[in-house]
C-alpha cells in the first residue's frame, strides 16, 4: 500500500486550520497526494481539478490569514459527484455522450460551497447519468469498495462515498433520487444525508427524475455533515422546487439528547425475509444504544412499503426518459460520425453515447408514459406515491424518527448483480420511499457483518434534518462505528 | 349533397414579453441566429425552467378579455418529441389542466369583420386557453447552410405563447377569418400581443369537417397546419372543404389527417395520417410547480384591462351619437379608437371627426397601420378647425391629409406653404362668378330655363378659377344671386 495517509475530519482541520498548524494548500496537497496514490486502484474520481483546487486553497490561506474566513468549511477540500456543474469544468455523468461537454455555468450547490470557500478538488464517479446502485455502469469503469476492491462501493454516488470512506476527502456532495447517497454511504461505512427534497437546490445537477432527486452530503461524521449541510441548503429561485424556508443551523441543534425523541421502527421493514442477519442485528443493537440514550422506541406501519420499489421506477424511468431527451448530438457533447440524416444521427449518437442501463430505463420511461399505458403506469403510481406519502405522515404523528437498515445486505461484489437488474432494483427497498414521500434520510455507520460496514438509516418528516442529524450526533457521541476505517487502502 | 362546414381554430399568438417563458434570455426579432438564448434555452446539462410571471399576468388578460374561467390553479406538462430546434426534446406547455376555460367571443354576423352592419353578432365559443414555449427555428435553405446541412436558429426556442382553441362553431371560411380578425383585435386591444401574422407572432391551425346539413354527429376532421395569412386561412379551408366534399360526394369517408396548405397551388396535402401521429407522451413537468393564481390576483388584472372593442362600440353610440356603422368602424382597432377620441376631445364634434377619420384618414392611411402615421389627433383636429372656420375648403384639407398623415405638422403651417387659405376676398369671388357667367351664356340660358343642375357645373367652374380655395357657400350665394338677377 502506498503511504498517503487519509484526511482526518473536517472538524480537525478546521481545529488545525485555524490553530496555524496546517495550511489549506497542505491539506490539499495531502487530498491530492492520496488521490494520486490510491484512486488508480479505487477509480473513485472521474476527473482531478488539482490546479483550480491549489489556487482556490492558496486564496483561502490568503483569506485565514487576513482574518476574513469564509465559513467554517473555508479551505477544506471537498469533492462532487460528476452530474453536478462547473463553470470551465466538464461534466460528464459517466457517460460517454457527455463528451467533451464544458459547462459554462456553476450549479448552485457547487457555487454555495466554493463561496463558503471550500476547496473542490475533483469530480467523483457515478453510475451513468445517477441510475444504478453500485457505480459500475460508467463509461470511466467501476469504482471499488475501499473495504474490499472487489466489492462495488454501491451508488450510484459510489465515487464520492469512496472518496470519503478512503481519506481523499473528508467531505463531497453526491445526489441521491432513490438510496444513490444512503447505499452507497452505508456500502463503504461514512455518514450520507439526502435532504427533504427542495431544501437544496437543483439548479445544475443533472437531472435523472426531477421530482426525486435531490443534492446532499457525505462526510465521516454528523457534527460535518451539519456544516455542509448548512453550506448548500437553501431556498433559490432558480429552482421552482426549492423550499422558501430559511436554513436552522444544524450544528446547533446537535445537543447530544435524544430524550425527548420517539424512534419507530416500521414492521414492514424488520422482516427476517431476504435481509441479511448480521445486518439486522447491527440495525437492532444501534437503536438499542439512543433507547438506553433516553429515546423511547415504538412500532409504527407504513403498509404500503412493498409497492415502494415498482413505483419508484415507474415515476423514475418515466422522468428520466424525458430528461435525457436533450442528449441528441445537435448542440453539445457527442454526435455520431457522418450521419446520414436526422434520424441516422439521433439513433447513433444516442446508441453509442448511452450505456445499456440508461438505454434500459429511457425504454422502460417511454414505454411508461406512452399512449394507453399512461394511466395504468405513470398516474397509478403517483397515486401511490401519494399513499406512501401518507404512511410517513401517519407514522410522524406517532414518533419523531423511523429507524431502518439502509440496505437489506452489505456490499456485493463486482458484477455479482449487473446481470440480474431486478435483483439490483430490489436492493433499494428501504431507501426509495424517502424519495417518494419527498422526506430526509440519514445513513450512518451502524456496525459490520462479516466485516463489511452497516448503515443504520434515520427518516424524518419534512425539513427534520435538524433532528435527523441531532439523533446521528448522539450516536456517534456514543458509539466508534464511525471511526472504523476501510483496510483495502 | 347540401354540406354544413365545421371549423374550429387553434391560435398560437405570442406574448409581449421582454424575456422567454421559462428564461431570463430577450425575447427580440431579427437578431443574429442563437443570440438571443441563455442556458436554459439551450437546454444544457442541469438548468431548470422558471416561469416568467408577466407571461402569466398577460395570458390572465387574454383569458378574462375573452371571458373565459381563468383557473386557480394549472399544470405545465412537458410534451415530448424529437427534433433539432426543440433543445430539451419536450415542449412545456399545458395539457390536462389549462390555465382557463369555457370563453367565448363574439364575432360580426354574416361573416366579414368590417362590412357587418355591427348589430348581428354570432358568439364563438372558446375550449381553452393556456401558455406553452415555442420551439426555435430550422433552417434548410442551401443558400444558407450549405447542400447537406440544417441551420438550427434558438433565438425563438422558448418564447411565450398563447394559445386559444376554439369550439368547433364556425361555418365557413369566412366565418374563421372574422374569428381570427376579431380575435386578433381583442389581444391588440388589451395589448397582449403583436398578433402580427406576418412575423410569425400570430399564427393558426384549423381543423374542419363536413356534415349533411341537419345532422347532429361531426364528420371525420382533417387539421389543417400553419396557416399564415388571414387570405391563407381562407383559401385552405376552402380547398380542403372543396377536397372533403369530392370524397363525401363520391361515397367515401375523410380519413383523420394532418394537412399542409400550398398557397402557390392552392391544394392542400396529406402530412401525415392520424394512425402515424406522434404519441407526445404528456406528463407534468416535474420541475415545475402547479400555476397557482388567486382570485385576488384576477380581480386586480381584471381591474386594469382596457376597453374592450365591444364596450367601446356601444359606448360610442351613446355617448357620441354615432351610428353603429361609424361605432363598429372606429373600434375595430383600439388605436384607431383612441385616435379618434382624443381627436374628438380637441375638435368637439364628433360626427364631424368620425366622418373625417373613417373616410380621409383611413384612405391616407392604405395599408399602412395608424401607428406608423406621423399625424396625431391634436393636428387632425387643427385641420378639421380650419374648415369649421371657413380658413381651408373642404377640398384643399382633403388634399392636405396625405401629407400630414406622412410628416405630421401643423397644418395651418402646411395650408401657408402651399397657398391654399381660402379666398374670403368677395371681389376676387365675384370677379369669378362674372367671368364663368360671361363665358358660359348657353348654360347660363339651360339654368334661367329651368335646369336646376347647371348651377353645379357653373360651381365647378368658378372653384377651378379659384383653385378649390373660394368657400363654397360663398360661391353658391353669389351665383344665385347673379342668375336669378
Amino acid at each position: 500500500m502506498p503511504d498517503s495517509r487519509p484526511l482526518p475530519s473536517v472538524g480537525e482541520l478546521r481545529r488545525a486550520l485555524d490553530a496555524g498548524e496546517l495550511s489549506s494548500v497542505e491539506i490539499t496537497e495531502a487530498s491530492l497526494e492520496r488521490a494520486e496514490s490510491i484512486d488508480g486502484s479505487l477509480r473513485a474520481f472521474t476527473g482531478m481539478r488539482s490546479e483550480g483546487a491549489r489556487g482556490d486553497a492558496a486564496a483561502s490561506d490568503a483569506r485565514r490569514v487576513e482574518g476574513k474566513g469564509l465559513s467554517s468549511i473555508d479551505g477544506i477540500p471537498v469533492a462532487i459527484k460528476d452530474n453536478m456543474v462547473m463553470e470551465g469544468e466538464p461534466t460528464t455523468c459517466a457517460s460517454r455522450i457527455l463528451e467533451g461537454f464544458v459547462s459554462p455555468y456553476t450549479g448552485t450547490a457547487v457555487g454555495k460551497l466554493r463561496a463558503a470557500g471550500a476547496v473542490i478538488v475533483g469530480r467523483t464517479n457515478l453510475d451513468e447519468f445517477a441510475m444504478g446502485s453500485s457505480t459500475e455502469h460508467s463509461c470511466f469503469g467501476a469504482t471499488r469498495n475501499p473495504w474490499d476492491l472487489d466489492r462495488a462501493p454501491g451508488g450510484s454516488s459510489g465515487g464520492s462515498a469512496a472518496a470519503v470512506a478512503a481519506g481523499i476527502v473528508p467531505a463531497a456532495l453526491g445526489s441521491d433520487t432513490g438510496g444513490s447517497i444512503r447505499q452507497p454511504a452505508a456500502h463503504c461505512g461514512v455518514l450520507g444525508i439526502k435532504p427533504t427534497y427542495g431544501l437544496v437546490s437543483r439548479w445544475g445537477l443533472v437531472a435523472f427524475a426531477s421530482s426525486l432527486d435531490q443534492i446532499g452530503v457525505f462526510a465521516r461524521d454528523a457534527s460535518d455533515a451539519a456544516l455542509l449541510l448548512g453550506a448548500i441548503a437553501g431556498h433559490d429561485e432558480r429552482d421552482s422546487t426549492s423550499i422558501p424556508e430559511p436554513v436552522p443551523d444544524y450544528r446547533a441543534a446537535q445537543t447530544g439528547d435524544v430524550s425527548d425523541l420517539v424512534i419507530g421502527l416500521p414492521r414492514e421493514y424488520f422482516v427476517s425475509d431476504g435481509v441479511d442477519a448480521g445486518v439486522l442485528d447491527a440495525v437492532r443493537a444501534a437503536v438499542a444504544v439512543l433507547e438506553a440514550a433516553g429515546a423511547k422506541v415504538r412500532e409504527v406501519s407504513l403498509p404500503h412499503t412493498r409497492y415502494a420499489v415498482a413505483t419508484y421506477y415507474l415515476i423514475a424511468t418515466a422522468e428520466a426518459s424525458s430528461n435525457l431527451a436533450r442528449y441528441d448530438g445537435v448542440r453539445y457533447g457527442r454526435r455520431a460520425d457522418d450521419p446520414s440524416g436526422l434520424s441516422d444521427m439521433y439513433h447513433r449518437t444516442r446508441s453509442e453515447g448511452f450505456g445499456d442501463e440508461v438505454k434500459r430505463r429511457i425504454m422502460l420511461g417511454t414505454y411508461v408514459l406512452s399512449a394507453g399505458y399512461y394511466d395504468a403506469y405513470y398516474r397509478k403510481a403517483q397515486q401511490v406515491r401519494g399513499l406512501l406519502a401518507r404512511d410517513f405522515q401517519g407514522a410522524f404523528r406517532l414518533c419523531d424518527v423511523i429507524a431502518t437498515p439502509t440496505c437489506p445486505e452489505t456490499a456485493f461484489r463486482l458484477g455479482e448483480k449487473t446481470g440480474d437488474p431486478l435483483a439490483m432494483y430490489l436492493g433499494d427497498i428501504y431507501t426509495v420511499s424517502a424519495n417518494l414521500a419527498g422526506i430526509p434520510g440519514v445513513s450512518i455507520p451502524c456496525g459490520q457483518s462479516s466485516g463489511l460496514p452497516v448503515g443504520l438509516q434515520l427518516l424524518g418528516g419534512t425539513l427534520a434534518e435538524s433532528t435527523l442529524l441531532r439523533v446521528a450526533d448522539a450516536y456517534q457521541r456514543l458509539t466508534d462505528h464511525h471511526e472504523a476505517r476501510p483496510t483495502a487502502v | 349533397m347540401a354540406y354544413e362546414v365545421v371549423i374550429g381554430l387553434e391560435v398560437h399568438c405570442q406574448l409581449r414579453t421582454d424575456s422567454k417563458l421559462f428564461s431570463p434570455a430577450p425575447v427580440s426579432f431579427g437578431r443574429e441566429p442563437n443570440h438571443s438564448v441563455h442556458p436554459i434555452c439551450l437546454a444544457l446539462p442541469g438548468v431548470l425552467p422558471v416561469l416568467n410571471r408577466r407571461a402569466v399576468e398577460l395570458a390572465v388578460c387574454a383569458a378574462l378579455a375573452t371571458h373565459c374561467k381563468v383557473h386557480t390553479s394549472s399544470v405545465f406538462a412537458r410534451k415530448n418529441y424529437f427534433y433539432p430546434d426543440l433543445p430539451k426534446g419536450y415542449q412545456i406547455s399545458q395539457y390536462e389542466e389549462p390555465l382557463a376555460t369555457g370563453g367565448y367571443i363574439d364575432i360580426p354576423a354574416g361573416g366579414d369583420a368590417d362590412e357587418g352592419d355591427g348589430k348581428a353578432t354570432k358568439r364563438i365559443g372558446l375550449t381553452r386557453i393556456h401558455m406553452e414555449e415555442d420551439a426555435g427555428k430550422s433552417i434548410h435553405d442551401s443558400e444558407v447552410t450549405g447542400r447537406f446541412a440544417t441551420h438550427v436558429d434558438l433565438n425563438r426556442a422558448g418564447v411565450p405563447l398563447l394559445e386559444i382553441v376554439s369550439e368547433p362553431d364556425l361555418r365557413s371560411p369566412a366565418e374563421a377569418a372574422v374569428y381570427l380578425r376579431t380575435l386578433r383585435s381583442i389581444l391588440r386591444y388589451i395589448d397582449v400581443s403583436d398578433a402580427d401574422m406576418e412575423k410569425g407572432n400570430f399564427r393558426c391551425d384549423a381543423n374542419v369537417s363536413l356534415r349533411e346539413a341537419g345532422a347532429r354527429e361531426f364528420g371525420i376532421r382533417t387539421e389543417l397546419k400553419n396557416l399564415n395569412s388571414f387570405r391563407n386561412v381562407e383559401l385552405a379551408l376552402g380547398s380542403e372543404i372543396l377536397r372533403q366534399a369530392e370524397i363525401l360526394d363520391d361515397g367515401g369517408s375523410v380519413v383523420q389527417a394532418t394537412m399542409a396548405f400550398d398557397p402557390v397551388s392552392r391544394r392542400t396535402r396529406v402530412l401525415r395520417l392520424k394512425e402515424n401521429a406522434d404519441d407526445y407522451r404528456y406528463f407534468p413537468d416535474p420541475d415545475l410547480i402547479p400555476l397557482v393564481i388567486s382570485d385576488a390576483d384576477v380581480d386586480r388584472i381584471r381591474d386594469e384591462l382596457p376597453e374592450l372593442a365591444q364596450a367601446r362600440y356601444q359606448r360610442f353610440q351613446d355617448q357620441y351619437g354615432l351610428s353603429e356603422y361609424d361605432a363598429r368602424q372606429l373600434t375595430i382597432s383600439r388605436e384607431l379608437a383612441e385616435f379618434f377620441e382624443t381627436a374628438v376631445a380637441a375638435h368637439g364634434v364628433a360626427k364631424t371627426v368620425a366622418n373625417w377619420v373613417l373616410r380621409d384618414l383611413r384612405e391616407a392611411l392604405g395599408e399602412r397601420e395608424l401607428e406608423d402615421a406621423a399625424v396625431t389627433p391634436e393636428q387632425f383636429a387643427a385641420l378639421l378647425r380650419l374648415v369649421d372656420d371657413g380658413k381651408l375648403t373642404p377640398k384643399s384639407a382633403r388634399g392636405l391629409v396625405p401629407e400630414l398623415v406622412e410628416s405630421g405638422g401643423d397644418p395651418e403651417a402646411w395650408m401657408r406653404e402651399r397657398g391654399l387659405e381660402a379666398l374670403s376676398d368677395t371681389g376676387v369671388i365675384e370677379r369669378a362668378v362674372d367671368e364663368v357667367i360671361a363665358a358660359h351664356p348657353d348654360d347660363v340660358d339651360r339654368f334661367r330655363s329651368g335646369e336646376q343642375k347647371v348651377q353645379n357645373f357653373l360651381m365647378g367652374q368658378v372653384m377651378k378659377k379659384t383653385k378649390g380655395k373660394a368657400d363654397p357657400a360663398a360661391v353658391r350665394e353669389l351665383l344665385t344671386q347673379k342668375l336669378g338677377a
